[in-house]
């Protein structure tokens, strides 16, 4: 199992993410996905991939996966701006804890979700959260999108020290899912 | 433990026959005694864990695997494994102060004996809410305060041994553990800093307390520099004195970090505050100070260390933190010095009067001797150059508690540019684990020294409890919800960045007519930003428990004056007795008073104590979002939760569907969510519809300024159309439309008496 990108914040346990370095496996498990949902984070609005907010990474990604998004922090308002309205607003945590419930109705009332995408979540935020659905929701896999490894996660993106291979497995995922 | 015996021992303790108030359903309550009001609170707020890591390591049949359906080789599940971390965290903190108060008291009765009056001033007679409502003892001396002490340890040990192997197992209960244990870290609280205020003779019955001088800038490194560094006062204290008594009081310089601080600071105007906890190592580093003197807490392990490679002396105070120094308690004053002076020898020193003496001698001998090493701080240029040796390797990065880019900003800086270094030094909790991983060996916290700032802030001297004057202000418009809440910034504000957004948000509700109190390390944290015109939060608000006013109570253990204001709202204000009744005002309080607590950089397990002690008593608590890693919450779920209360006086069920209070724990993750977050939480079922429309105001307000829209969420809060205020009527109500609202039930008096197994009568809980 690598090791995560801060090691203060994050202990491992015995069940750790599979690291995914290829963007054509990720499309497919999303693809497979029955009722896929996209959780962005403020820090979305923090960084930038050679210019480019990482949040229209994760705007693009939901809208050519058409997956719904859950706006958390005080991302909602970015969000209106860049002209998507989420289907959902909740805090991280919250969302978190309705997606324990298997039988959640889900962001569109559709349902409880299958599979979670996160994105932009602080790093020590983010993998107490996924702690919670990697014990207490076996019903759904999780999946992150940020440049940190995840050890909590489902599937999670490796360490980048380079924003370039981060974008490009980004801008592979789009293509794919489109 | 029930019995014939157990309750004369009580009644005993309590002073059953003194009629000042009947007394209630729980005197001295057992462990479960609350069980049934805590197993109540969490059918609506259920835990919600997130666990560390997916082991126990407790025991030797371990370590265990109890991820997914896996449990340890004892049975517990990861659920209950958590409750029991949670517990264990809570017993921690807990235990922290009751050894402080254990400690202040015994130190106290030693020098003003057992019967010393507990004198709060004119202004507050109700002095220990939290004693008489848990205990059901009005307590009126020092040897009360013991009492009610002996009392709660003996409650900790039976908490602590439910978290033995083979005891507990279940997670609810441990969390109503954890709740009892931390209802107890308030009365404790309460008696340390009560005792603290009758002994010390600190500000009581006053608003207006002085503004102190604040910063590492305000020390005149020119003199002998004591720097003390802890929780409990005792030994600077006896350093005030033996100043006084010499004539040296404008000679040497006294200043505090973390609650020491504040407590000297409550001794002597003249004693300084050099800032919270997270510049611990930044000014130890400095070397400005010639001795430092510790006490108890949140005081760096390797103190001595740091202090040796820049010629300070220590003297450990505490026999909670010997550091591994040779005691010198018995040694003739002078040999101690000397040792100090000649060798740098770090000493342990019980005797607070001889440490105060010790410690005074030390700085004025040294003080001449070291004035070149105080007055060696890096600069600029300096900083510079030591920067060049970066790599950028990132080893700084990833073992950061922060989460701040430190590798890049030293690069920049030593190319000159010195923002983004002073942003991670504003940031910066004050661990030194970048330090310790570069494998340049750059010395990142002195060239801190570089870009810190040598300005000096003001913070108003903490002011203990509230006066029961100023409750028989307020009482009726929080309950009727026309002051929209007090929200209270406590302890720790080291995360994520602690100046700018403590002092944000503290400033959004001041200015938003809210009652704001503070204290701790918040308390200093507020005071280290400035408006335009070079004036502090503290200098531009009022310190009266009024609408608008910024109130700093003090320490740690001043925390039990924010709960113990919001039990004297249901005693003075709705003549509830506090005696033994818990249930009842805790229930008052769930409903009625729009209380939220505030922990936004909270770090220790303290915090973890007095954040569980405010939710058993229907306080609830916004955490920011490294608080995540204290494992658990209490949350709601708003649209299936279950929002039925008892109409007390028609003594029918009623469900609300009223999501209010929606959570009693809850981490948030940016401080713009935080301040939403905070104004929702105000929000009580017995609110006023004028109330109810001052507290929408306020809620639609910032969700529009930060999120862009109407609250999604804003049909669960309007129970009728005149709860709708007027700026935002026409919009609110095409909302409504679209959401299909109706009106919701209307109720006369909210309670939870009576949806549980209690013995308390609905009729308690009306006056």
């Amino acid at each position: 199992m690598p090791h995560p990108q801060h090691l203060v914040n994050i202990l491992t346990g015995v069940k750790g993410a599979t690291e995914m370095k290829d963007a054509a496996p990720l499309v497919k498990i999303i693809k497979k996905a029955a009722r896929p949902l996209l959780v962005i984070g403020p820090q979305a609005l923090e960084v930038e991939i050679d210019g480019k907010p990482f949040i229209e990474y994760l705007v693009e990604i939901a809208r050519a996966g058409k997956i719904p998004i859950c706006a958390t922090a005080h991302t909602k308002k970015k969000l209106l701006e860049l002209g998507v309205t989420p289907e959902s607003t909740y805090d991280l945590i919250e969302v978190i804890n309705s997606l324990k419930d298997p039988e959640w109705k889900g962001v569109k009332g559709e349902g409880c979700h299958d599979f979670v995408l996160f994105g932009g979540v602080r790093t020590d935020l983010g993998n107490q959260g996924l702690s919670a659905l990697k014990h207490f929701a076996p019903h759904l896999k999780t999946m992150t999108l940020c440049k940190y490894y995840y050890p909590n996660a489902t599937f999670s993106l490796p360490n980048y020290r380079k924003n370039e291979e981060w974008k490009a497995l980004l801008e592979e995922l789009i293509k794919g899912l489109k | 433990m029930k019995g014939k015996k157990k309750k004369e021992e009580k009644d005993k303790i309590i002073r059953a026959e003194d009629q000042w108030e009947p007394i209630g359903h729980t005197p001295m309550p057992d462990v479960s005694d609350l069980r049934n009001w805590d197993r109540r609170l969490m059918e609506t707020y259920q835990p919600f864990y997130a666990p560390f890591c997916d082991l126990c390591c407790l025991c030797t049949y371990g370590k265990c695997d109890l991820t997914g359906t896996n449990r340890g080789a004892c049975g517990i599940d990861i659920a209950g494994q958590q409750g029991r971390i949670v517990t264990l965290a809570c017993c921690m903190g807990m235990s922290a102060h009751a050894g402080h108060a254990a400690h202040i008291i015994d130190y106290l009765i030693e020098k003003y004996g057992e019967d010393h009056p507990l004198n709060l001033g004119d202004q507050v007679d109700v002095e220990c809410p939290n004693i008489r409502t848990v205990l059901g003892l009005k307590p009126k001396t020092l040897g009360d305060l013991k009492k009610a002490v002996q009392y709660a340890s003996e409650q900790l040990v039976h908490v602590l041994s439910s978290t033995h192997t083979g005891q507990e197992g279940d997670a609810v209960d441990y969390e109503s553990k954890a709740m009892h244990i931390s209802m107890l870290d308030h009365v404790v609280m309460e008696a340390a800093d009560v005792a603290q205020i009758a002994g010390f003779k600190y500000p009581t019955s006053v608003a207006d307390t002085p503004l102190v001088d604040m910063g590492w800038g305000s020390i005149d490194a020119s003199k002998p520099v004591i720097l003390v560094v802890g929780h409990n006062p005792a030994a600077s204290t006896e350093i005030i004195d033996y100043l006084r008594k010499k004539g040296l009081e404008d000679k040497v310089e006294v200043g505090g970090i973390c609650c020491t601080a504040l407590e000297t600071t409550r001794y002597s105007d003249k004693a300084k505050v050099i800032g919270p906890l997270s510049r611990q190592l930044f000014f130890v580093r400095t070397g400005i100070a010639d001795v430092i003197v510790t006490d108890e807490q949140c005081i760096r392990t390797d103190i001595a260390e740091e202090a040796t490679k820049v010629g300070t002396v220590v003297i450990a105070s505490s026999d909670k933190a010997c550091r591994g120094l040779e005691e010198a308690s018995d040694k003739p004053t002078d040999e101690v010095v000397k040792e100090m002076v000649d060798k740098g020898k770090h000493c342990l020193i019980l005797d607070h009067a001889k440490a105060a003496e010790v410690a005074v001698e030390a700085a004025l001998k040294l003080a001449p001797k070291r004035q070149k090493a105080k007055t060696a701080l890096i600069d600029k240029a300096k900083a510079q150059e030591l920067a060049q040796a970066c790599k950028e390797c990132g080893s700084c990065d990833v073992v950061c508690p922060n989460l701040q880019s430190i590798g890049s900003a030293v690069k920049r800086l030593a190319a000159g540019d010195f923002g983004p270094f002073t942003e991670v030094f504003e940031s910066c909790i004050g661990c030194g684990k970048c330090e310790e991983a570069c494998p340049q060996a750059i010395p990142i916290f002195q060239l801190m020294q570089a870009v810190a700032s040598w300005d000096t802030w003001k913070c108003r001297a903490g002011r203990g409890p509230i006066m029961d004057t100023e409750i028989r202000k307020v009482g009726a418009p929080i309950v009727l919800g026309t002051i929209p809440g007090v929200v209270a910034f406590v302890g720790c504000s080291n995360f994520p960045n602690e100046i700018n957004e403590i002092a944000d948000m503290v400033e959004e509700f001041a200015r938003r007519k809210y009652i704001v109190v503070v204290s701790g390390c918040s308390a200093m944290t507020l005071g280290m930003k400035k408006d335009a015109e070079g004036k502090t939060l503290y200098e531009r608000y009022t310190g009266e428990f009024d609408a608008g006013g910024i109130v700093n109570v003090g320490s740690c253990v001043a925390n039990a004056h924010i709960t113990g204001a919001a039990m004297k709202i249901a005693n003075i204000f709705a003549k509830l007795p506090l005696r033994a009744n818990y249930e009842v005002i805790a229930d008052y309080i769930y409903n009625r008073v729009g209380a939220v607590g505030v922990a936004w950089g909270a770090m220790s397990q303290k915090a973890a104590s007095i954040a569980t002690g405010c939710n058993r008593l229907g306080i609830p608590v916004v955490l920011g979002p490294h608080s995540a890693k204290y494992r658990r919450l209490y949350l709601s779920r708003k649209e299936e939760g279950d929002w039925t209360v008892m109409d007390g006086r028609k003594k029918e069920l009623v469900d609300t569907e009223e999501p209010s209070p929606e959570h009693l724990a809850i981490v948030v993750e940016s401080k713009e969510r935080a301040m939403v977050t905070i104004a929702k939480l105000c929000i009580r079922k017995n609110d006023t519809q004028p109330g109810r429309q001052i507290k929408l105001n306020h809620y639609i307000d910032l969700y529009k300024k930060f999120f862009g829209t109407l609250p999604d969420d804003l049909h669960h809060f309007v129970r009728t159309e005149r709860d709708i205020p007027m700026f935002f009527k026409k919009e609110v109500k095409q909302f409504l439309e679209e959401k299909g609202w109706k009106p919701k039930p209307a109720l006369t008096l909210p309670t939870l008496i009576g949806t549980y197994d209690t013995e308390v009568p609905i009729e308690a809980t009306i006056r």
